[in-house]
C-alpha cells in the first residue's frame, strides 16, 4: 500500500488558450494535513476537480489512496466540500444528508444513525429543536454551513478535500471546522484544503504546496519550507527617530529586495547575492542604535509574497482557480 | 446501478411527496368529472334550450303555415313558453325582422323564425337567435318546420290527415359504429375521438409539465451549487439518467392515479348524477319533457366512458406506452440540457423556446389530424420523430395504422432519443459546472465536442 494519499504526476489541463494547470506534480502523505495555496486563478479548484474526477486532465496521472483516480468506487472514500456551497433548498435537512450519504454508498439505516450523531454534535439537534426535520432554506446561513459540513463527512471518508473551507464561515463555525480537521487527522485521515489565507495554513498544515498560474512554485513540509527560506529574512528594530539614515540602506536594491516597514520595526528580505553581515555593517555605519537584528524564519505569508509576488495575485484570473 | 437508484429515489420521492403532486392528482379526476358532468348538471342548456319554442314566428307565407308551425311547436315542447306569431306582408318583412332582433336583444324572446314562400316549397327557412350555436335547438326547430311543411304537402296530395299526423311523429335515432380492420368495432365513435384526443393531449401535457420539471430541477442543482457536491459522488450520466427516470415515473404515477381515481369516480358517478338530477327536477318547474333523461343522460355518459371505449389491443397499448416513454426521454433530455446551459430563471424560459416550439408544433397538428386522420399530412407528422410521440397515438386511436408504420415511427423516435441523450449528456456534463453568461451556439458546439 502506497503511503501517499494523493500522487499527482505531470498533470496538465488546458481551457482554450488558457493553461489552467501546467505540469503539476504533487505528493500528499497519508494522514497529513495538506495546504494547497495560491492566489485566485492559480488552478486550485481545477486541480481539486480533477482529483474528484469531475473534470479529466488532458495528460498526466492521478493516484488516490493507492489507486488510479478513476477507479470505480474510489470517490466513495472521499469527502468534498466545494468552495461554492449549497444544498437542495426545499428538501428536509435529514433527507438531503441521507441522500448524500447514500450516494457515497452508506446504507440508509447506518446513514440515519450517523446523521443523528452529527446533528447533535454540531448543535443542530437539541432537546428544544431538531433542525434535521426543517427544510434547508429554513436554516440560518451558519446552520446551512454546518449541514453541508456533515454532508462532507457523513460517510467517514479517508480523504477529505476542502476547497476554501474557511471562506464565509463565521468565527464559531471556523473554530468547529478547525477542530474537526485536527480530529480527522488524529484518526489517520488525510485532509487537503485549498486556501489563500496563509495564517490558517501555517497553523494547520503539515505540508503545503504553493501554486501560481497553474504551476507549482514550491512544496514540502511547512517547517522545511520555512527553513529553506531562512537566512533571507532579517528582523530589524532600531531606537529613536532614525528613518532618514536607514532609508538609503534599505533602499539599496543590491542589498535589500523588500522591506515591510512597521515604522520602528522592519522585516527585511535580503536581495539575491547579499548577505546579512553586509546589511548589519551598513546599518551600523548609519549610526542608528540597533535594538534587534535577527535572522528569522519567514512566515508562509512572506514566502508566498516572495515567491509568487504581489504581481501574481493581481494577475490572477477571477472565478474558480 | 446503486447510485442510479439513489438519484432516482430522491427525484421520485421528493416530487411525489410534494403538495403540488397531491393537488394535481386529486384535481385531475375532479376536472374530468366536471367535463363529463357539467353539461348534464346544467341540464338541457347545452343539449338544447328548455325554452326552445319561445320565439317570434314571422309568417310571410299568406298560407297560415305560421299558425300550424306554432301549434306544432306548442305540442312538441309543452313545457316551453309559447311562440309569438306575427302574420306579416312580405314587403314588411325586413322591418318586422328588425323588430324581432330588438326583441331578442331585450331577451323578450329567444330568437326569430321567418317563414316565407320558399318555406312553403320546402326549400328554406330563416332563423336568428341567441341559441344559433346550439345544434340541438336548431335541429328541433328545423324538424318542426320540416314536419309541418311535409304534412301540409301530404295533405294537399290527398293523404288522410290522420295518417299524416302519424308519419310526422317518426323519431329516428341514428346509432353509429366504426368499422376497423377486424370488422365492426364495439364502442361509440365519439368516445373514440375523445379517447384519441385525450391520449394525445395527456402525452403532450405530461411531456411539457414534467419535461420542464426536469429543466427546473437541473437549474436548481446548478444555481444552489449542490451540483458540485453531487457530481463529486456520481457521474453526470448517472445523475441525468436517474433524474429522467425518476421524474418520468412521477408522470406515470400521476396518470395511473388519475385513471384509477377517475374510474372510481365514474363508477360512483351515476349515483351522484341521479341524486343531483332528481333534485333539479323538483326545484325547476320549467323542466320540460326531456327531464327524465337527465339521470339517464348521466348514466349514459358513464356508460359511454365505461363501456363505450373501444377495446384497445395489447400491442397498441404497448406502442402507446413506448410512445410516451421514448417521447418523454427525448424531450426530457433536451430540457435537461437547456437547464444546464443557463444560470437563472429569467434565462431559462428563453433558452427553452426551441424545445417548446418543437413540442407546440406537434400539438398544433392535433386538430387537422383529428379532422382527417388518413391524410398524407397525418402520416408525415406521425412519422416525424419530434411529433410522433404525440401524433402517432392520436392517429392510432382514430384509424387503423399499419404495424410497420407504428414500428417505423417508434424506431425513429428511439433513434432521435439516442441522439438527444448523447447530445444532452455532453451539454449537461459541461454546463452543470459552468457559471457565467449564457453560451452561444458556437460555445455549445464546443462543449459537445470537448466533453469527455
Amino acid at each position: 500500500m502506497s503511503d501517499l494519499a494523493i500522487d499527482i504526476r505531470n498533470v496538465v489541463k488546458r481551457y482554450d488558450e488558457h493553461l489552467a494547470v501546467n505540469d503539476l506534480s504533487l505528493a500528499v502523505p497519508r494522514g497529513s494535513v495538506y495546504g494547497l495555496l495560491g492566489p485566485n486563478g492559480a488552478g486550485k479548484t481545477t486541480t481539486i476537480r480533477m482529483l474528484l474526477n469531475i473534470i479529466v486532465p488532458d495528460s498526466g496521472t492521478i493516484t488516490l489512496l493507492g489507486s488510479p483516480h478513476r477507479t470505480k468506487g474510489l470517490t466513495d472514500r472521499i469527502g468534498y466540500l466545494p468552495e461554492e456551497r449549497g444544498l437542495y433548498k426545499k428538501m428536509q435537512v435529514r433527507r438531503v444528508l441521507r441522500f448524500l450519504a447514500e450516494l457515497k454508498g452508506v446504507p440508509a439505516r447506518e446513514a440515519e444513525r450517523r446523521i443523528d450523531e452529527w446533528l447533535r454534535r454540531l448543535d443542530l439537534k437539541t432537546p428544544e429543536r431538531d433542525w434535521g426535520l426543517a427544510k434547508v432554506d429554513e436554516l440560518s446561513r451558519g446552520m446551512q454551513q454546518k449541514a453541508q459540513f456533515i454532508g462532507t463527512l457523513v460517510h467517514d471518508p479517508d480523504l477529505v478535500i476542502l476547497d476554501e473551507p474557511f471562506s464565509g464561515l463565521d468565527p464559531i463555525n471556523a473554530q468547529a471546522l478547525k477542530d474537526a480537521i485536527v480530529e480527522l487527522k488524529s484518526r489517520g485521515k488525510t485532509i487537503i484544503f485549498s486556501t489563500h489565507l496563509m495564517d490558517n495554513a501555517e497553523r494547520l498544515c503539515d505540508s503545503v504546496c504553493i501554486i501560481a498560474r497553474g504551476r507549482k512554485v514550491l512544496d514540502g513540509g511547512v517547517a522545511e519550507v520555512r527553513k529553506a527560506h531562512s537566512g533571507r529574512m532579517v528582523a530589524l528594530a532600531v531606537e529613536g527617530d532614525s528613518r532618514a539614515g536607514l532609508a538609503s540602506v534599505l533602499g539599496d536594491r543590491t542589498l535589500v529586495a523588500r522591506v515591510d516597514d512597521h515604522n520602528r520595526y522592519y522585516e527585511v528580505e535580503l536581495a539575491g547575492g547579499a548577505d546579512a553581515q553586509q546589511l548589519l555593517r551598513r546599518v551600523i555605519d548609519t549610526g542608528v542604535a540597533i535594538q534587534r537584528f535577527e535572522l528569522v524564519l519567514p512566515s508562509l505569508h512572506q514566502i508566498f509574497l516572495e515567491r509568487v509576488g504581489a504581481r501574481g495575485v493581481e494577475e490572477g484570473m477571477t472565478g474558480h482557480g | 446501478m446503486g447510485k442510479l437508484i439513489v438519484v432516482f429515489k430522491r427525484e421520485y420521492l421528493e416530487r411525489v411527496r410534494s403538495r403540488w403532486f397531491i393537488i394535481g392528482t386529486l384535481l385531475g379526476p375532479a376536472f374530468l368529472l366536471l367535463i363529463v358532468g357539467a353539461p348534464k348538471l346544467m341540464g338541457d342548456r347545452s343539449d338544447g334550450s328548455r325554452d326552445v319554442a319561445h320565439i317570434d314566428l314571422l309568417d310571410a307565407t299568406k298560407d297560415g303555415l305560421g299558425e300550424r308551425v306554432a301549434n306544432a311547436l306548442r305540442a312538441r315542447y309543452p313545457l316551453s313558453r309559447a311562440p309569438y306569431l306575427r302574420t306579416v306582408d312580405p314587403s314588411q318583412l325586413p322591418i318586422e325582422e328588425d323588430r324581432s332582433v330588438l326583441r331578442v336583444q331585450r331577451d323578450e324572446v329567444l330568437g326569430a323564425l321567418v317563414l316565407d314562400s320558399t318555406t312553403l316549397t320546402g326549400d328554406s327557412v330563416r332563423y336568428a337567435g341567441r341559441n344559433a350555436g346550439s345544434h340541438r335547438d336548431l335541429d328541433a326547430i328545423r324538424n318542426v318546420v320540416r314536419n309541418t311543411v311535409l304534412s301540409d304537402q301530404m295533405t294537399r296530395a290527398g293523404i288522410d290527415p290522420k295518417r299524416v299526423e302519424a308519419f310526422s311523429h317518426i323519431r329516428l335515432d341514428m346509432h353509429v359504429r366504426k368499422i376497423g380492420d377486424k370488422g365492426l368495432e364495439t364502442g361509440n365513435p365519439i368516445a373514440v375521438i375523445l379517447l384519441g384526443y385525450g391520449v394525445a393531449l395527456m402525452l403532450y401535457m405530461m411531456i411539457v409539465v414534467y419535461g420542464q420539471a426536469i429543466m427546473r430541477s437541473v437549474l436548481e442543482e446548478k444555481s444552489t451549487r449542490v451540483a458540485e457536491v453531487v457530481v463529486s459522488s456520481v457521474n453526470t450520466d448517472t445523475l441525468l439518467a436517474g433524474k429522467i427516470l425518476g421524474v418520468g415515473l412521477v408522470a406515470i404515477s400521476q396518470v395511473v392515479s388519475w385513471i384509477v381515481l377517475s374510474a372510481a369516480a365514474l363508477i360512483y358517478f351515476p349515483q351522484i348524477m341521479r341524486g343531483g338530477g332528481g333534485g333539479m327536477a323538483d326545484s325547476t318547474d320549467a323542466a320540460n319533457g326531456a327531464l327524465s333523461s337527465a339521470a339517464g343522460g348521466a348514466s349514459a355518459a358513464a356508460a359511454l366512458v365505461a363501456t363505450g371505449l373501444p377495446s384497445v389491443p395489447v400491442w397498441a397499448a404497448v406502442a402507446l406506452f413506448l410512445c410516451f416513454i421514448l417521447g418523454f426521454i427525448f424531450y426530457a433530455s433536451l430540457f435537461a440540457a437547456v437547464g444546464s446551459m443557463v444560470n437563472s430563471q429569467e434565462d431559462v424560459q428563453q433558452a427553452a423556446t426551441p424545445v417548446m416550439l418543437l413540442l407546440v408544433s406537434s400539438a398544433v397538428f392535433m386538430g387537422p389530424i383529428m379532422a382527417n386522420p388518413t391524410s398524407n399530412l397525418a402520416k408525415t407528422i406521425s412519422m416525424l420523430p419530434t411529433s410522433a410521440p404525440i401524433i402517432m397515438p392520436l392517429r392510432m386511436t382514430l384509424v387503423p395504422v399499419p404495424w410497420f408504420e407504428v414500428v417505423g415511427s417508434l424506431a425513429g423516435v428511439a433513434a432521435a432519443c439516442a441522439a438527444s441523450i448523447w447530445l444532452s449528456g455532453r451539454i449537461y456534463r459541461v454546463g452543470l459546472l459552468m457559471y457565467g453568461k449564457k453560451p452561444t451556439i458556437r460555445e455549445l458546439a464546443k462543449w459537445v465536442k470537448e466533453a469527455r
